[in-house]
């Protein structure tokens, strides 16, 4: 007989002291970001008997086999894939939200109307200075408010790239930390509890990661990460302990595209379909169509009007001048008021003479502005905008609503329960108590033997 | 073995997630009845503020319609009452020129009627430069100065254009803001298209000569004064008829305006009644959930392990 009491009460006091660190532990950590429920695997220490001793009792006690960690590999996967959609949804909503006030609050809507009814109002009596004036001063704000769009969109745009930048910061920065965490995970003994924190750390860094980028990534043997932006078939940005740099290129019309470099011989183009960087990158793109559509509303506007203009006479019988100048190209931010004094409004056609009180050019500049139409353009590009933000909403509200479901079952099997964590502290007390109570026992056995006489 | 099957993170964060989203509905419904608007940006309902806006642009050139409506009212009421004048004007001189036609007056008798009729006729030019309510001559069309200019002899012509100009009233409708002088003051004899100040003219000079040839002066002059009067009061007519026009618009108008509104108010309000209720309810069930929040987060084996 191989066995021994005393050992084996020993081998179950430590075993249960270890368990209960363990669930101090995660009492401890149970609001910890990115901590990953631990529970203590133990195993029974014995040996089938040898030739000649078959049937012999030989028990050694337990062991701690490892200290398992409680992650789903498939839930983390999801958990970074619906959070790269939602932080794009997010990020490409906020941007889109910006575009529309950028150009809503400018009020070129209400002032365009406005430099319409004072044409309007001008037939009423087209030698009156007063409404002469006016017309000019309406144009006046109609072409700030123009410029007033044309440089919140500006601005709009450099905020997304600022914000675009300081992400492509934080994901070089995340994927050499990571490029560390894999060196150091090569080295780490298997199931120890430095290889369990590093793996904490490990999965909290592509966390983080997913919420600025899709990654794709793949977990080798030593569980150290392969990492892929933009999808499994993206460039490689971390493998090993060497990791890529994310950079970005805004072209010309302030839309942005993104490479990796350092991974392959020459920089490879990355498209992102996910993360902040992704919607950022969406959210430019919209907002150089509307800069288009804008500019060319008033570009509309000022030849259509200037072209009117020049088909008639002042009240001084004299042609008309453009109204409205800039550029060229006449741009929203380029449109400038040439026309200084309401004098100058060619109202007359030409041949009515001196002081006419003819609207008949006024009247071909109005039908040529209602057939041209810039008000409804500027009512169809705020359509056009707001539009996309409300179906950008929805889809954006149910991504979230995912991604949230997601984190949400993620931390109801990894996260820590403190009701279980107290049952197990009772638990492995009481093993603990059991255990002493086994060498007792064994002190008991051994002082009986001793006192035979 | 699990007592309670999520984590105790899953458990508050669930919960903080459920109350933040039910206290956001909760204010968002607060900021629809506070402004008393359901549209605060154009992505709240897209359809909508774009309505809105075509509603909005509506009623702004509305706005300058009634303006415009005004002024033709305006001026079609002077043209209106200068017209009466010049009626009264017509039927003293046709009461001159009849005593003028009877043959037992003395040429000096004759003379002096004519001198009077002359007298009318130089009230009747002014009358016909008057100016419209924008400072324009109310007769004279589109042009700016005076509607008749007068020669060193006495004649008058015609110095404005050929129409008077339109008024939009909206909505594709128009009014002719008034009468050029020559439409009412020709009157047509045969095919011809004599003036009426031309006429006058040449009576009161006619009966101011003399002679026989001042008798035959007179009874052509009740001729020509006689059609004048016709053609004065269809004038008058018209101009009747263009203010009727505008009042019709102006109603129409109003009609519209008021249909806009409610539309606005349909598109763009908030319904008082169903928002309260909504915000009653969402504010309910946010009660009870940070209550059973409570609750639960209290409810620890810690506490009751000894």
């Amino acid at each position: 007989m191989a066995s021994d009491l005393l050992s084996i009460g020993r081998s179950g006091a430590q075993a249960a002291r270890i368990a209960l660190d363990v669930t101090a532990q995660n009492i401890a950590n149970a609001s910890t970001d990115g901590y990953v429920r631990r529970s203590a695997k133990l195993a029974e220490v014995s040996s089938s008997g040898g030739i000649g001793t078959i049937g012999d009792v030989s028990l050694s006690g337990v062991r701690l086999d490892s200290v398992v960690r409680n992650a789903d590999l498939f839930r983390q996967a999801e958990v970074r894939r619906t959070g790269a959609d939602a932080a794009r949804a997010d990020a490409e909503v906020a941007g889109l939200e910006n575009i529309q006030a950028a150009v809503e609050q400018s009020n070129v809507y209400n002032a365009m109307v406005g430099f319409e009814a004072s044409l309007q109002q001008l037939v009423g009596d087209p030698t009156s200075s007063s409404l002469r004036a006016n017309v000019i001063e309406d144009a006046r704000t109609m072409v700030g408010t123009f410029n007033i769009a044309s440089s919140a969109l500006d601005a709009v745009g450099t905020g997304l790239r600022f914000e675009a930048t300081d992400a492509i910061t934080q994901v070089n920065t995340l994927s050499g930390e990571l490029a560390r965490v894999n060196l150091r995970l090569a080295r780490a003994a298997d199931a120890s509890s430095d290889q369990t924190a590093l793996l904490d750390q490990r999965d909290s860094l592509l966390q983080q990661l997913s919420a600025f980028t899709d990654v794709s990534t793949t977990i080798n043997a030593d569980s150290t990460v392969e990492l892929r932006l933009g999808g499994a078939s993206g460039p490689l940005m971390v493998q090993g302990g060497a990791s890529g740099t994310l950079s970005m290129t805004t072209a010309g019309d302030g839309t942005i595209t993104f490479a990796v470099s350092g991974m392959a011989a020459s920089p490879v183009a990355a498209s992102l379909t996910g993360g902040s960087l992704a919607g950022k990158a969406q959210a430019l793109t919209k907002l150089a169509a509307i800069h288009t559509q804008l500019d060319a509303l008033a570009q509309t506007l000022a030849n259509t009007v200037n072209t009117a203009q020049g088909n008639g006479i002042t009240p001084a019988n004299t042609a008309g001048q453009p109204i409205f100048a800039g550029g060229p190209p006449i741009t929203a931010a380029s449109l400038t008021l040439a026309l200084a004094n309401g004098a100058g409004l060619a109202t007359a056609p030409a041949g009515a003479g001196a002081n006419s009180r003819d609207a008949g050019n006024l009247n071909a500049m109005r039908t040529a502005l209602g057939q041209a139409d810039p008000v409804g353009g500027m009512d169809a590009l705020l359509f056009d905008i707001s539009g996309t933000v409300q179906g950008r909403t929805v889809t954006r509200d149910a991504l979230r609503t995912i991604a949230n479901g997601a984190l949400v079952s993620l931390q109801a099997q990894a996260g820590v329960d403190l009701d279980q964590e107290a049952v197990n502290l009772v638990r492995f007390q009481q093993a603990f108590q059991a255990s002493g109570k086994v060498m007792q026992t064994a002190k008991d056995i051994f002082d009986t033997l001793l006192a035979i006489r | 073995m699990t007592t309670i099957s999520t984590s105790t993170s899953a458990f508050y964060e669930r919960s903080s997630m459920d109350i933040a989203d039910l206290r956001s509905r909760a204010e968002g419904l607060q900021a629809d009845l506070s402004r008393g608007q359901r549209i605060a940006r154009s992505s709240d309902d897209p359809v909508g503020a774009s309505r809105l806006r075509q509603l909005q642009r509506a009623d702004s050139l509305s706005q300058i319609d009634i303006a415009n409506a005004a002024k033709a009212s305006t001026n079609l009421q002077l043209t209106d009452s200068a017209l009466g004048t010049f009626a009264d004007y017509v039927i003293r001189i046709q009461e001159l020129t009849a005593q003028a036609a009877n043959g037992t007056l003395t040429d000096a008798g004759r003379a002096s009627l004519g001198a009077e009729i002359g007298q009318i006729r130089g009230n009747m030019i002014q009358l016909a430069n008057s100016r419209d309510v924008e400072g324009g001559a109310l007769f004279g069309g589109q042009s700016a100065g005076d509607a008749y200019t007068l020669d060193a002899a006495g004649n008058a012509t015609y110095a404005g254009t050929s129409t008077a100009g339109d008024l939009p009233l909206g909505d594709g409708q128009n009014v002719t803001r008034g009468l050029t002088g020559p439409e009412f003051l020709n009157f047509p004899v045969g095919s011809a298209q004599p003036d009426l100040l031309a006429a006058l003219k040449a009576l009161s000079d006619g009966l101011q000569a003399g002679g026989a040839t001042a008798i035959q002066a007179a009874r052509d002059g009740l001729a020509a004064l006689s059609q004048s009067m016709d053609q004065i009061t269809t004038a008058q007519t018209v101009v009747g008829t263009r203010l009727a026009w505008v009042d019709l618009t102006t109603e129409r108008r109003t009609n519209l305006t008021e249909m806009r509104s409610a539309e606005e108010t349909d598109v763009g309000g908030t319904d008082i009644a169903s928002t309260v209720a909504r915000l009653q309810e969402t504010m309910t069930v946010l009660e009870a959930s940070q209550a059973s929040f409570t609750k639960l987060a209290s409810l620890s084996l810690f506490s009751l392990l000894n």
